[in-house]
């Protein structure tokens, strides 16, 4: 038995030393091999002095002090999993796809959300100019359907290229990922983003086309949208899954049941994002260019089969027994 | 690993740590992080963020002062991209690339790791950071503070979805040993039982009362004296004068041969 001053005057040394290891911004690996080793040591004793002083009813401050040490060089010796190529590319080739496999009921309700305000708005606008007026300002409608009046055949100079690329990323992928994190609020946020979109989509959409610019912004839509479109419905979905999650918990706690969800999430809006970087791209320099339209068109078609072999295909193991 | 939640039997005591139990089975608590100084790193990475986009439209700007509208539209085509990765991307690398402390959570010594302690990875940190447009909403992160204020890890949407937590790695230093003043006298520690029946909790108590009674006016210290030790006195069965006195002699006694 001995008194708390005792215990502090015999450990403290190792403490100190410990502390000095782990000083302000410097890495472990960067440190001599031995040093390395001695750090994980004294975490081990640095840890068994903690219990011992809590045994001992040290006070507040020895085992506040220890705590300290022992969370620092915790965080230090257990570091991040470090990150591999590999992983982004299973992410890309696999874990993607069959999280959207996994989860096609959600991805058919967000596409229903989507899709149907987006059919309503365009056959509503395509029908009446109140119709369209109703949905969004008078003023913003008429300035789309003056941008698609003239058409793509002189192509855009380079320099408006790259702004409405930059544009479209800011922009689109904000929307999209709004559909995702509103998810939430037990789903409703994905909903009203999704119904909201769509129907603003559908509009201006409609507008245009009631305006006699028609083949002018289809040509021009028809690169980008199958990865936008597709991207956006599935973030969409994946917000409606969390706020799901919310919902039905199959017995776990809200929280357990979210958390046990957590990892197809992130490979959802992870796709997402890369779909929607690829429609920027795409958006921003391809769209817009002087190209003939039926280069267009095929281009569309190619994207379109592309992404849907890609959802449907991706990520199964066609070597082994049946499907993944 | 740390189990979620509750420890069973063992009460996690009242109190802003988060108790992780490591590979090695040592609980160890984590001081977490409040609502307040969350908010001032969020100002500090949002003066960081400005002054980014600020610098990238200085630039930009040059190329419309050129005249040349191709530089123009260059130039707000990369301000826009810019404004969207710090807008989305700023936490993300920082998170990752640093283990949990942006420019700001650095400032204030603060981290995000795992619920088990362990540093977050990318996918958590993306996950974490997508969810601010919800945690942001209707304005201010009004959501979020709610959330916050709410939970007992202090944790808002993002972090209950990714599964993390914001502690604080604030150094705590070792205080000298406790001194009674005056003395005890033999007489004083007679009438007090060798090995007083009190648990370490108790005499933590007593100690940070001791520690701060040089802080408070006499009165004040008599008063809070009073509202604990009648409850060691009728443990002991015995009687006292001066309450503040007897709290410090329990605690010499408890304190003496531990």
């Amino acid at each position: 038995m001995q008194t708390r001053d005792e215990f502090v005057a015999r450990c403290s040394p190792r403490w100190h030393e410990l502390e000095n290891l782990l000083a302000d911004g410097r890495n472990l690996h960067a440190l001599p091999a031995a040093s390395i080793s001695r750090v994980a040591t004294l975490y081990r004793s640095v840890c068994a002095d903690l219990m011992r002083a809590r045994a001992l009813g040290c006070g507040s401050d020895v085992t506040g002090h220890l705590d300290a040490i022992a969370g620092r060089a915790h965080n230090v010796l257990y570091g991040p999993e470090p990150y591999r190529l590999r992983a982004a590319w299973q992410l890309v080739a696999r874990d993607f796809p069959r999280a959207l496999r996994n989860n096609w009921l959600a991805f058919v309700i967000s596409t229903l959300l989507f899709g149907l305000p987006l059919a309503l708005g365009l056959a509503g606008s395509l029908h009446s100019r109140d119709f369209a007026y109703s949905v969004l300002p008078q003023a913003a409608l008429e300035q789309a359907a003056e941008s698609y009046s003239e058409g793509f055949a002189g192509g855009r100079s380079e320099g408006q290229d790259s702004m409405m690329a930059g544009f479209y990323v800011y922009n689109n992928v904000g929307i999209a990922f709004r559909c995702f994190a509103t998810g939430i609020l037990f789903g409703i946020g994905s909903v009203f983003f999704l119904i909201y979109n769509g129907l603003v989509i559908g509009t201006v959409l409609g507008h245009v086309i009631a305006s006699g610019s028609g083949s002018n912004i289809l040509t021009f839509v028809c690169g980008h949208g199958p990865f936008e479109l597709t991207a956006i419905v599935i973030s969409g979905a994946g917000g409606l899954k969390m706020g799901w999650a919310l919902i039905e918990t199959r017995g776990r706690t809200r929280l357990g049941s979210l958390r046990a969800e957590a990892r197809e999430l992130t490979a959802l809006i992870v796709g997402a994002a890369l779909m929607l970087i690829i429609a920027a791209l795409i958006e921003g320099f391809w769209s817009p260019s002087a190209l003939p339209a039926l280069a267009k068109w095929v281009f569309s078609a190619v994207a379109s089969g592309f992404v849907l072999l890609y959802i449907l295909l991706g990520g199964r193991d066609f070597r082994g027994r049946g499907n993944a | 690993m740390a189990r979620d939640g509750s420890h069973g039997a063992e009460r996690e005591p009242f109190d802003t740590t988060a108790v992780i139990e490591t590979p090695e089975h040592v609980r160890f608590h984590y001081q977490l992080a409040g609502p307040a100084r969350r908010i001032v790193a969020y100002v500090i990475d949002l003066l960081f963020r400005g002054a980014i986009v600020f610098g990238i439209a200085i630039v930009a700007s040059i190329g419309s002062i050129t005249g040349s509208e191709g530089l123009a539209g260059a130039g707000m085509g990369a301000m826009l991209l810019v404004i969207f990765a710090v807008e989305w991307g700023y936490y993300v690398l920082l998170e990752t690339l640093t283990s949990g402390r942006s420019i700001g959570k650095r400032a204030l010594r603060l981290r995000v790791v795992k619920r088990g302690g362990l540093p977050l990875g990318f996918g958590d940190s993306v996950l974490r950071n997508l969810l601010r447009a919800a945690d942001f909403l209707p304005s201010f992160y009004a959501i979020g503070l709610l959330v916050m204020g709410n939970d007992r890890w202090f944790r808002r949407l993002g972090d209950m979805v990714a599964g993390t937590l914001v502690i604080s790695e604030e150094r705590v230093l070792m205080q000298q040993a406790l001194q009674i003043k005056p003395q005890p006298t033999p007489t004083e520690l007679q009438r007090l039982p060798e090995r007083p029946p009190l648990s370490p909790g108790d005499v933590e108590a007593i100690e940070l009362f001791l520690r701060r009674a040089g802080e408070l006016s006499p009165a004040r210290e008599n008063e809070l004296a009073e509202m604990i030790a009648p409850i060691y006195a009728r443990r002991l069965g015995v009687r006292y004068r001066d309450a503040a006195r007897f709290l410090a002699l329990l605690y010499h006694r408890a304190t003496e041969r531990a």
